[in-house]
């Protein structure tokens, strides 16, 4: 794994909003249930104006962020973000 | 004038009641087509009428759908919870493919803002209910179906008994409690629901609930909950009316609802996924595969602690769990200005050191600002204000040896001008207010003070020329 792997992160509405891009790539590899804290070091104030409604995407998978961040009981997951992959974090859209 | 006046009213007076006596014999007329085909339907070996056939035939000719499709989409029931931007164009499509009966639930009346993108509603129909605005254009599209008005918005004590009647919800509502209510109401009463939403240049759909099976059974399709168990914060929230719509794109999602409607009712279903359209991207669809129902779901797990009995009885509030932001009254009232005075102050050109000339600062995004401003005003959008918020934490600090970038610079080279904040309706002026005092801008007396209402106030109580968009 050379020492500039990244990963490729897609932002929707107001997580686009909130960071001012669209996308951008990040350090791999990544532990999901680490995602959020480089997220807010990156972008203060984003896990409680954005993240904590957000779905997240790895691939083209779902991810249980539940699990993932140790809420409530499920207790599966550990997902980490791989060189290369796709990540989308995406907030709910209420309007229409 | 006045002679003109009245002889439009007299003349608005008699269409509308032209217009009534019309729609009644309309009716009348369609009542009476009905009986008559039932009654020759009767005498035929054929399952559909004649103009049927020729009506459908398009879609009857792709394999996907055939005959049996085409008669399960006439015998179904379809709800669709919303005639905006999302209902209208769903509606369309599902009433041209001949679904049996068609719901609609809405609550408001047209608005001319309307018009750009929800396509049932006309420029004569502004001021009519949606639901009837909807339904006159649809019974002028196919008058087979059976349009169903609910003209009320949604609540949780009558949720139930309307979706009871329909096999399938389509949800085209605007805020997150709506669609909270509408999941879980679909979840109880076993209802598959075709979920979409749309904000400026991009939107989401998924087939929600779907095989629609009882709560606790893992093999059905997961809910609006499963998939955004925590609402976003309700300060976040932007209406099409804040953040904008661009009609299209609303409409590529309604149409892609009244799609996945049509799948439903007549195909098996498919693996649950979420679709993120994004107007101005590349791809402009992604597909995302989602998960089975979440084990600790509120209302689909087995261990449900939203039930119909606790929806009814108001025990699970919706607006409590979303929140909600009450109009802002942050400023004291000395801290605020009506239009009125605004206006005075700002007209008056007499400046002297005991009357400085004042500074008008206008946050509403530049977008907007670039749509209309008022003369002299300065452009500070808000999202600027606030995203400099998190690196100069520094309360009272001395702007005047480190301003931030987006202070503009006739603040500190007239440090007596006073500041009048203004923005679109009164909110984010009292946001700005608070901030630049935070920043120490009000030191030596300087007067810091917002235009209450925003310019929607300025324009009714002092310039009613003022294009309101």
């Amino acid at each position: 794994m050379s020492e500039n792997a990244t990963f490729q992160i897609h932002y929707f509405s107001t997580a686009s909003a909130y960071t001012g891009k669209s996308t951008e790539r990040l350090p791999a590899p990544l532990p999901v249930a680490r995602l959020f804290d480089v997220l807010e070091e990156r972008y203060p104030g984003m896990r409680k104006a954005v993240l904590g409604s957000c779905g997240l995407s790895v691939g083209d998978e779902y991810v249980d962020l539940d699990a993932e961040l140790g809420v409530g009981q499920s207790s599966e997951g550990r997902v980490v973000i791989k060189e290369g992959e796709e990540v989308a974090v995406i907030p709910p859209v209420s309007s229409g | 004038m006045d002679n003109l006046d009245g002889t439009c009213a007299s003349l608005r007076q008699r269409i509308t009641e032209t217009e009534a006596q019309l729609a009644r014999l309309r009716e009348e007329l369609q009542d009476a087509e009905r009986a008559a085909t039932a009654a020759k339907a009767k005498s035929t070996r054929w399952p559909m009428e004649d103009e049927e056939y020729a009506r459908y035939g398009r879609q009857m000719i792709v394999p996907q759908i055939g005959l049996p499709g085409q008669l399960k989409l006439r015998s179904s029931k379809v709800l669709i919870v919303g005639a905006g931007g999302l209902g209208c164009p769903a509606a369309l499509y599902l009433a041209g493919a001949g679904v049996g009966t068609l719901g609609l639930v809405d609550g408001d009346e047209v608005d001319v803002s309307n018009l750009h993108r929800q396509v049932l509603h006309r420029s004569a129909n502004v001021g009519k209910r949606k639901v009837d605005s909807a339904i006159e254009y649809l019974r002028e599209l196919n008058p087979h179906p059976t349009y169903i008005a609910h003209p009320a918005h949604l609540t949780p004590q009558d949720a139930p008994s309307i979706f009871a009647a329909y096999d399938l919800i389509l949800d085209c509502t605007d805020n997150p409690a709506t669609r909270y209510l509408i999941s879980d109401t679909a979840v109880l009463l076993r209802k598959p629901l075709v979920s979409a939403s749309a904000l400026r240049t991009e939107g989401q759909l998924t087939v929600l609930n779907n095989p629609p099976l009882p709560p606790g059974d893992p093999s059905g399709g997961p809910c609006y909950r499963c998939v955004f168990p925590r609402p976003p914060p309700p300060t976040s929230i932007l209406s099409c009316a804040d953040g904008g719509i661009v009609g299209p794109v609303v409409g590529t999602m309604g149409v892609l609802q009244a799609l996945e409607a049509i799948k439903v009712l007549t195909s098996p279903p498919t693996p649950p996924a979420l679709h993120i359209f994004s107007a101005y991207s590349s791809p402009l669809f992604r597909s995302i595969k989602l998960r089975s129902r979440r084990p600790t779901c509120a209302v689909c797990s087995a261990q449900p602690i939203v039930t119909l009995e606790t929806l009814q009885s108001g025990s699970t509030d919706y607006v409590f769990f979303c929140g909600s932001v009450s109009p802002e009254t942050l400023l004291g009232p000395n801290e605020r200005i009506s239009p009125q005075e605004y206006h005075k102050s700002s007209s008056s050109s007499f400046s002297s050191p005991s009357n400085p000339p004042i500074i008008t600062i206008d946050v509403r995004e530049k977008v907007q600002f670039d749509i209309c401003s008022l003369d002299n005003s300065i452009n500070v959008p808000i999202s600027t204000i606030l995203s400099s918020s998190s690196t100069n934490t520094t309360t009272n600090s001395n702007p005047d040896n480190n301003p931030p970038p987006w202070l503009p610079s006739q603040i500190t080279t007239s440090p007596t001008s006073p500041i009048y904040v203004v923005c679109r309706q009164g909110n984010d002026s009292q946001v700005a207010v608070k901030k630049l005092k935070a920043l120490g801008l009000d030191r030596g007396g300087r007067r810091i003070v917002d235009v209450m209402g925003g310019l929607r106030a300025y324009k009714r109580v002092v310039d009613p020329g003022w294009p309101e968009y």
